[in-house]
């Protein structure tokens, strides 16, 4: 495999930074990754500002406990909205680490190994996450 | 073949001399790659509570040192400069006439950025001086009133104690 094989089918980089649109080709898949990009970056500008205004701002890192944090979870709505966060954070990084890890490690034996453990930590807390998300049980706080 | 723009490795991205699109490019994929590390330890620390809450607090403990205000506010402006850097190349891949304003365009998004960090890194930095109170003073008082047993007001009331 030549070193131009593990990034092609990636649109054309642009002199101000992101990528042209793929041509695609046999799959979508760099198409598909294009737009998510796109549209799951801009969800996340106002999710995640958000939570950094609320957490930084609002509630104090200095005033923050389990107790907040569990009243918050008790509404279902916030988890939901959480996992919204979540997933679309963990996936958007997720593909601009493999981005970067096929524009700087070009050996391809390398690259899938650079890619499998990268995979596995960034799904394996993804899923961690959502099963706490998933999991959590608003009684806890009570049952103290 | 469009000219090549990205640099294929860190040693010719840091000789590279380019103008507004070099830096906020390599900025952005710095700003991007730090968030996910932080998301990755953050989801984790998080997941914590429903395994136990107590834990949970002592992790806080870690956010609650004063030198990992510098790190919050690191994460503060990745966050803030990563989103509107990359809504700026949002706009230009949609509407590609603006490519030709593209200087002013990343000028503005920086601008919004720092503008943005100047009210930010006061509120975060000045309470570590005794400038300003911490924000979410008042909030936090009005519901220690109540919440007396709140691990978060037990805590503050053993400091207090410890300073008398
Ligand atoms: C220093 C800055 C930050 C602070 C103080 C903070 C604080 C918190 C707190 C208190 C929670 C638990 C309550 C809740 O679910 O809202 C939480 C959860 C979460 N935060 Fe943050 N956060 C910060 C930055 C970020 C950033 C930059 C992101 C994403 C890019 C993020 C993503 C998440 C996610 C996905 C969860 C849910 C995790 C799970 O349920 O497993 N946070 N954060």
């Amino acid at each position: 495999m030549s070193t131009e094989e593990s990034t092609a089918g990636r649109g054309e980089a642009r002199p101000g930074g992101g990528y042209d649109v793929p041509r695609g080709g046999r799959s979508n898949f760099e198409v598909w990754s294009w737009v998510f990009m796109r549209v799951s970056g801009v969800i996340l500008i106002f999710l995640s500002v958000y939570h950094l205004v609320w957490w930084n701002l609002v509630v104090g890192v200095e005033h923050l406990d389990s107790e907040l944090v569990i009243d918050r979870w008790a509404n279902p709505l916030y988890r939901l909205l959480n996992i919204a966060l979540l997933t679309f954070a963990m996936l958007h990084g997720l593909n601009g680490a493999r981005y970067s890890i096929e524009d700087y490690v070009r050996k391809p034996g390398l690259q899938l190994a650079v890619k499998g453990v990268v995979y596995t930590i960034v799904i394996g807390s993804l899923i961690f996450g959502i099963f706490a998300l998933l999991t959590f049980d608003p009684s806890i706080l009570t049952n103290r | 073949m469009a000219k090549e723009y990205r640099s294929r490795s860190l040693g010719t991205a840091l000789r590279y001399k380019g103008r507004e699109g070099m830096w906020t490019w390599m900025l952005h994929r710095a700003t991007g790659l730090g968030v996910l590390l932080f998301l990755i330890i953050h989801v984790i620390e998080t997941g914590l509570i429903v395994i136990s809450p107590e834990f949970y607090d002592e992790a806080l403990l870690l956010y609650k040192n004063p030198f990992f205000r510098i790190a919050e506010l690191l994460i503060f402006f990745s966050v803030l400069f990563h989103a509107a850097n990359g809504l700026r190349i949002v706009v230009q891949d949609f509407w590609p006439a603006v490519m030709r304003r593209q200087r002013q365009l990343v000028w503005a998004a920086t601008a919004v950025v720092v503008i943005a960090m100047i009210p930010v890194t006061w509120m975060m930095v000045a309470p570590l001086f005794g400038w300003a109170d911490e924000p979410g003073t008042g909030r936090h008082l009005e519901r220690c009133r109540s919440a007396t047993t709140a691990p978060a007001c037990v805590l503050e009331g053993s400091a207090e104690a410890e300073a008398l």
